[in-house]
């Protein structure tokens, strides 16, 4: 078992005749990744690593039965195309783009929270199933052959992926790494994503990497504390990172003084979570907690 | 990007925002001509991107036109909180008899727009909201809603106004709203909007920043964003798409994500002191990463160099080339310790070692920061038995 990913799921790969779109495409198929469609637009009966090319996303889930969708398109096209997948049915999507116009990401929100879908992003490096199948651009080569009890949500992209190694390090491997998108506003809550691995039996345990700023850290924390079946460790980036440029009243104000390390540390360790200073510790507290 | 104050002030003019008449300066020979356009008394503000101006010299009044062109003088070529004047903002005075606060930004929870009216305006909007949050009042709008008219008033009637003033805040609160959507705005703010005496309002200071990555969209907005930035080696940074904070230590650090740039730092910070923050982003290329090796070798008294990649979407192994193109060329003599792991790692570790670099291939930042810990106490001793 896993979380939203497995060596069945149908993909599409959105971009997937772009340059990062076609190696990329590459190193999922290599990984086990069942991957059914691409779509680019104008570029449809093309063939990119076997796979078949179309035109529009509601071609290739007639044809193939796409239940999936990692982009590597464009910051400018993802909010259109993004629409575009939710009207053709697909409920689980990964953004990979950076540099997304927040307008947009609100935007997007709004709609994937209305019909209940999953987006990752935007700004993620996707999700991976240790041993199963990946969308977006975790390498594999970090990770043994068979996934193992740790769940990892990560707001950063490569931490996620030294965490990811330092699990498997440890003897713990990961069952699946989840990177939640980089940006201020993300798509799905961290908060949504950790109620996903409490119902994941493989899953005995959750690490959360996250960071400062944003106040997602918080939000999940609030909803540990109302009751999580499983032991949750958490690394927060950026102790030694300077205080940012002031972002001006309104935003203080609407922080209300959340969104420091200190305070996603506070929130969560009283919610009863164990704290890694630095990530090396996470193998180390895994085992205590698991022991 | 922060905009100038007299660039949001004219945005939020277009969008009907009763905004004083206002000149903008850069010389002193345009006194004259401003007087004739905005009359006096008139307020004079140094168009520096710091908060605070008024509380560190930027802000000054005048009742004649002598008067006007003395303090245009003092503070034309002055600087402000370290930043130099270049031009000034020349507006008309207008009579106080309540100051407002009006905002919009992100808030990052609800993934929404929240909009603000504070009825205690002024600087110390801040500790307002702290000690006094009764005197603000917030609403929540999940685009594409946009801000009713009627929804304006509603929160304009809760914040106790009434009658005619009522309906001019909550004008001015949906035309900051507009501005705020149409620009791809963070931030904008009119802090204090002022009411005068016979209770007309007026945006008296104007606040926008606006996002980056939507900068494209937005032909009407000024297109220099990198020539604003105030650090010459974050400018630079910018310049070739990356970001670069400088920091106050003497390791040097490269890293390919935010996120793993900050776990850098804290794990760098037990130790050592860190001397910038640069991360690359998912653009790798063997030319950037030659351009980045540069750009932090380029501050002074470093004692290592701290690579932290991962290959996912990024070709560390052509990364690799360009790091080692600028060490050599540099003839850089600190020791330079790189993690690089993930798509590529054999030919990225070949490439790097040929010069000199020392490879880490454990997947934990605390071995590379051992490493280089190794390497200075290695390199601290051959010192040490030199000059002795």
């Amino acid at each position: 078992m896993s979380i939203l990913l497995d060596r069945s799921t149908r993909v599409l790969v959105q971009g997937i005749t772009g340059r990062i779109g076609r190696a990329q495409a590459k190193w999922m198929l290599e990984y086990g990744t069942r991957i059914v469609a691409g779509v680019t637009p104008g570029k449809g009966g093309e063939r990119v690593e076997g796979v078949p090319v179309f035109d529009s996303v509601v071609d290739a889930v007639r044809e193939t039965g796409a239940e999936a969708s990692v982009f590597f398109v464009p910051a400018r096209s993802v909010k259109d195309t993004v629409f575009e997948t939710l009207e053709a049915g697909i409920r689980l999507i990964v953004v990979v783009t950076e540099h997304v116009p927040v307008h947009d990401t609100m935007e997007m929100r709004a709609e994937a929270r209305r019909l209940g879908a999953v987006l990752l992003g935007p700004t993620t490096p996707g999700i991976l199933t240790v041993g199963e199948a990946k969308m977006g651009i975790i390498p594999g080569n970090l990770f043994p052959k068979v996934g193992g009890p740790v769940g990892v949500i990560s707001r950063s992209g490569t931490l996620a992926y030294e965490v990811g190694g330092i699990l498997a390090k440890a003897a713990l491997p990961p069952s699946t790494v989840v990177g939640m998108g980089a940006d201020p506003v993300v798509l799905t809550d961290l908060a949504d994503l950790l109620r996903l691995f409490a119902a994941d039996p493989q899953t005995k345990l959750v690490t959360i990497v996250g960071e400062v700023g944003g106040l997602q850290e918080e939000m999940a924390a609030e909803s540990i504390a109302a009751g999580y079946p499983k032991p949750v460790i958490a690394y927060i980036a950026g102790r030694h990172t300077p205080e940012g440029k002031r972002m001006g009243h309104a935003g203080a104000i609407v922080q209300r003084g959340m969104g420091s390390v200190a305070s996603k540390v506070a929130a969560l360790e009283k919610a009863g979570v164990a704290i890694a200073r630095i990530p090396a510790e996470i193998g180390f507290l895994a085992h205590t907690l698991l022991g | 990007m922060r905009l100038h104050e007299f660039e949001a002030a004219r945005l939020f003019q277009a969008a009907g925002i009763p905004v004083p008449p206002f000149a903008v300066i850069r010389s002193a020979d345009e006194v004259p001509d401003a007087i004739a356009r905005v009359g006096l008394p008139a307020v004079i503000k140094a168009q520096v991107l710091v908060g605070s101006r008024g509380k560190h010299g930027g802000v000054a009044f005048a009742e004649t036109p002598e008067e006007l062109g003395a303090k245009v003088r003092g503070l034309l070529g002055s600087s402000v909180r370290g930043l130099p004047v270049e031009s000034l903002m020349i507006a008309k005075r207008i009579s106080i008899a309540r100051e407002l606060y009006l905002g919009a930004t992100i808030d990052p929870a609800a993934g929404a727009i929240t909009v603000l009216l504070g009825t205690a305006g002024g600087v110390e909007v801040e500790a307002t909201a702290k000690d006094r949050p009764g005197a603000l009042f917030r609403r929540s709008v999940c685009p594409p809603a946009e801000l009713r008219g009627h929804q304006a008033r509603a929160l304009a009637r809760e914040a106790g106004l009434r009658g005619e003033l009522m309906v001019r805040v909550a004008d001015a609160l949906t035309g900051l709203y507009r501005v705020f959507r149409r620009t791809d705005g963070l931030i904008a703010e009119i802090n204090p909007l002022v009411v005068s005496p016979e209770e007309a309002v007026w945006a008296v200071d104007a606040v926008l920043d606006v996002d980056d990555a939507a900068l494209y969209r937005h032909p009407e907005l000024p297109a220099d964003p990198i020539a604003r930035l105030e650090h010459p080696l974050e400018r630079a940074g910018k310049k070739i798409g990356v970001s670069y904070v400088e920091l106050d230590g003497d390791i040097a650090i490269i890293s390919s994500g935010a996120g793993l740039g900050m776990a850098t730092m804290d794990v760098v910070g037990q130790r050592l002191r860190p001397a910038n923050f640069l991360e690359t982003g998912g653009g790798i290329t063997e030319e950037l990463m030659y351009k980045v090796t540069d750009l932090v070798l380029q501050k002074p008294g470093l004692r290592g160099l701290l690579i932290n990649l991962y290959g996912g979407i990024n070709p560390i192994h052509e990364g690799a080339k360009g790091i080692v193109r600028a060490l050599t060329e540099k003839q850089v003599a600190i020791p330079v310790v790189a993690k690089a792991l993930g798509n590529r790692q054999e030919e990225t570790w070949a490439t790097l070692a040929e010069a000199g670099v020392i490879i880490v291939t454990d997947i934990t930042t605390e071995a590379a920061a051992d490493a280089l810990c190794a390497a200075l106490g290695a390199k601290d001793k051959d010192t040490v038995t030199r000059e002795t």
